[in-house]
């Protein structure tokens, strides 16, 4: 319980660093932080261009389809890579000052969740024009499944933080593994998808396949929520969350575990 | 914990391991998994002591004594392998400074990042930052971007924010060496001001001025234990005694084994100026004038008596005599042998003596003699290069290499 109270009176340290991360990524381009929305943005720009001009889908305003799955899929990527060098990037810190070290990849996590945040602005105004709107009875899921997924990268990224330290390839093998997860996850497709394949191959294990990743679930209740615009099973956002604080409790044992010999391995 | 105690250290151990090839790679692990060994290096061996509170400690030691050590372990960036540490309060240490600072950030807003690595929260570092802007004497520049700073300017604001964290304890690592003479001095009344505050301080220093200065007691750390604990004065004293004590052991050491290898060397070049299969053996060569004494000065015209004692090994026959004269630039100036000069074949039996007269016809120089005992089939039974060397020194002035016996006819 210690670490709550620790993690508490080094908070600032925790919004510092975010605030660091956070200005210092467009430092010295000419738009600087504009470009946190126009990345988004653009890239919107560039799905709308494929998807309903050379690659038609079935789905109908598939680049929303795509859009609202990928920007949480893209925040889960970055705080797995960035979450796994977050103790490594900072090792003159780790070695000459004391801090709760848990405070480095919650950091990263946190920035990571910030960006996000800032692109849903850009999520919300396509949403609105796009004819889809905003429904209030479902949008107030979202702040929900946005903190059950913060907790899950949370708990992912102090196992791959403390495990880089020690194992230091981790980091280019997450790099594979989570190219290849996001297409096992379903963020370009739908659950029903991989129903109809199931049923197809007369493999239905391969659902519940799909169901041990811990993303389906939380993607599932971002398309619901925003695409679909219904109010998500709540067993699915139970499920999330079982699976979130799991990966937390186990990432803050083995942390604590590792983090004492940190500063040696430098 | 006694509660008058701000630290409490309890036979603590701390090794580090120290490998002979270190390979992180999973190729370098699997192919070299034999050399992949380490040494345990103990820095620290069973260290116990306590820190009283509002008290100020000195830890003194030579380089790598595992006083620094101590101080990280202090500071839980790394862990003891035994034993246990008992600190209570806020602890703040100065490691390093300067943590965190972003260059592109104004000065101001870095004082917040850095401060906040410190522990701080947003509201004690506004309460801070005008003690800290003004104490780093930074003025109007405080706003600028961090990395237009001078190295001086950067340290001091480094050291403000790391001296106005208001802590219980205080860790200082020999970075009172900040700025010019002016801040240096008004750093160190801080310190003074923050440990009448009551604030407990721990100090690794090479400075043992300033932790006479500033603390009540000293811990010497010698070679991962406590040497001497007490009075900084009389422990220093003993220290700095030990430190000349060691740097005269190593200088004597140095001096032995300059004058080990000088022998070496010497042994090296005798090796090298005499070989052989040796079944007959020089065992002593000298030059001697006609009354058999020794000398090694010689006149043009004068007599000169080489004498080669040997000794037989092996008895062996059918063998040559060579004397060669060099000049000291490396010239030969004369060769001859026993074939030459029609001795016949020499047949060593037993231990003797051979002596060769010469007349001496070479000018003023330097000269050695090599000399040989070959077989017939040019194996070096004995091979004793500058096996004698001479001079000849003459007042006549003549030139050259040797006298040319001559007669001027017409005069």
């Amino acid at each position: 319980m210690s670490i709550f109270k620790e993690l508490y009176e080094y908070r600032e340290m925790i919004f510092s660093l975010v605030r660091k991360d956070l200005r210092g990524r467009y430092k010295g381009s000419v738009l600087g932080f504009f470009w946190t929305f126009l990345n988004p943005f653009l890239q919107l720009m560039v799905f709308t261009l494929v998807f309903s001009i050379i690659m038609p889908q079935d789905i109908d305003q598939y680049y929303l389809f795509l859009f609202v799955a990928l920007v949480p899929w893209m925040f889960f990527a970055s705080a797995v890579q960035d979450g796994s060098t977050s103790i490594l990037r900072e090792t003159n810190m780790v070695k000459k000052i004391f801090f709760p070290r848990e405070v480095l990849p919650i950091a990263t996590v946190t920035s990571g969740f910030v960006n996000m945040l800032l692109v849903f602005l850009v999520i919300f105004v396509t949403l609105i024009f796009s004819g889809r709107g905003i429904k209030l009875s479902t949008i107030i899921y979202l702040p929900i499944v946005m903190i059950v997924q913060y907790i899950l990268c949370l708990g992912i990224a102090l196992i791959v933080a403390s495990v880089t330290v020690y194992f230091r390839d981790l980091q280019y093998i997450l790099g594979i593994l989570v190219m290849a997860l996001q297409y096992m996850t379903p963020v370009m497709y739908d659950m029903s998808r991989v129903q109809d394949a199931a049923e197809k191959m007369g493999w239905p294990q391969m659902v519940t396949l799909y169901n041990l990743n811990p993303m389906t679930p939380i993607i599932t209740i971002y398309r619901n929520i925003l695409y679909y615009q219904t109010v998500p099973h709540i067993n699915t956002l139970i499920e999330a969350l079982v699976i979130g604080i799991a990966f937390i409790v186990i990432g803050e044992l083995l942390f604590k575990k590792l983090q004492k010999g940190f500063a040696e391995q430098f | 914990m006694d509660k008058d105690n701000a630290i409490e250290v309890r036979n603590i151990s701390k090794s580090f391991k120290v490998y002979y090839d270190k390979g992180n790679e999973l190729k370098e692990k699997m192919l070299f998994w034999k050399r992949n060994r380490y040494e345990n290096r103990m820095v620290l061996d069973n260290i116990s002591f306590s820190v009283k509170k509002g008290e100020a400690v000195g830890l003194v030691g030579k380089n790598g004594c595992g006083k620094s050590t101590t101080l990280k372990l202090l500071t839980k960036i790394i862990y003891p392998d035994k034993g246990s540490i008992e600190m209570s309060g806020r602890v703040s240490s100065l490691l390093e400074l300067g943590a965190g600072f972003h260059p592109d950030m104004s000065g101001r807003e870095n004082i917040y990042t850095n401060a906040s690595i410190f522990g701080l929260t947003k509201k004690e570092i506004d309460a801070r930052l005008n003690d800290i802007i003004e104490f780093s004497e930074l003025g109007t520049f405080i706003d600028n971007p961090v990395r237009t700073y001078s190295s001086g300017m950067y340290m001091r604001l480094a050291f403000s924010v790391a001296i106005n964290v208001d802590a219980d304890i205080l860790l200082i690592d020999e970075i009172l060496a900040v700025g010019d003479a002016n801040f240096q001095a008004k750093c160190f009344n801080k310190l003074r001001e923050i440990k009448a505050q009551g604030t407990t301080i721990v100090i690794v220093s090479h400075a043992l001025g300033q932790i006479e200065e500033i603390c009540e007691r000293s811990i010497w750390v010698r070679d991962g234990h406590i040497e001497e604990v007490g009075e900084p004065l009389e422990v220093h004293k003993h220290y700095l005694a030990a430190m000349e004590e060691e740097r005269k052991a190593q200088e004597e050491k140095e001096k032995t084994q300059l004058i080990e290898a000088e022998e070496e060397q010497r042994k090296r070049l005798a090796k090298e100026k005499r070989h052989g299969s040796w079944e007959v053996m020089l065992t002593d060569v000298r030059l001697t004038d006609k009354d058999g004494v020794r000398k090694d000065n010689y006149d043009i015209g004068e007599d000169m008596y080489l004498h080669m004692d040997y000794r037989v090994n092996k008895p062996i026959k059918n063998v040559r005599l060579e004397i060669d004269v060099y000049r000291i630039d490396g010239m030969l100036c004369y060769r001859t042998n026993t074939d030459i000069d029609g001795k016949g074949k020499l047949e060593f039996t037993k231990d003797g003596k051979i002596t060769v007269k010469f007349n001496n016809p070479l000018v003023t120089s330097d000269y050695w003699m090599n000399i040989y005992i070959y077989t017939v089939d040019d194996k070096e039974v004995e091979c004793y290069k500058e096996a004698v060397r001479f001079h000849v020194d003459s007042d006549k002035g003549e030139g050259g290499v040797a006298v040319m016996p001559h007669e001027w006819l017409d005069l």
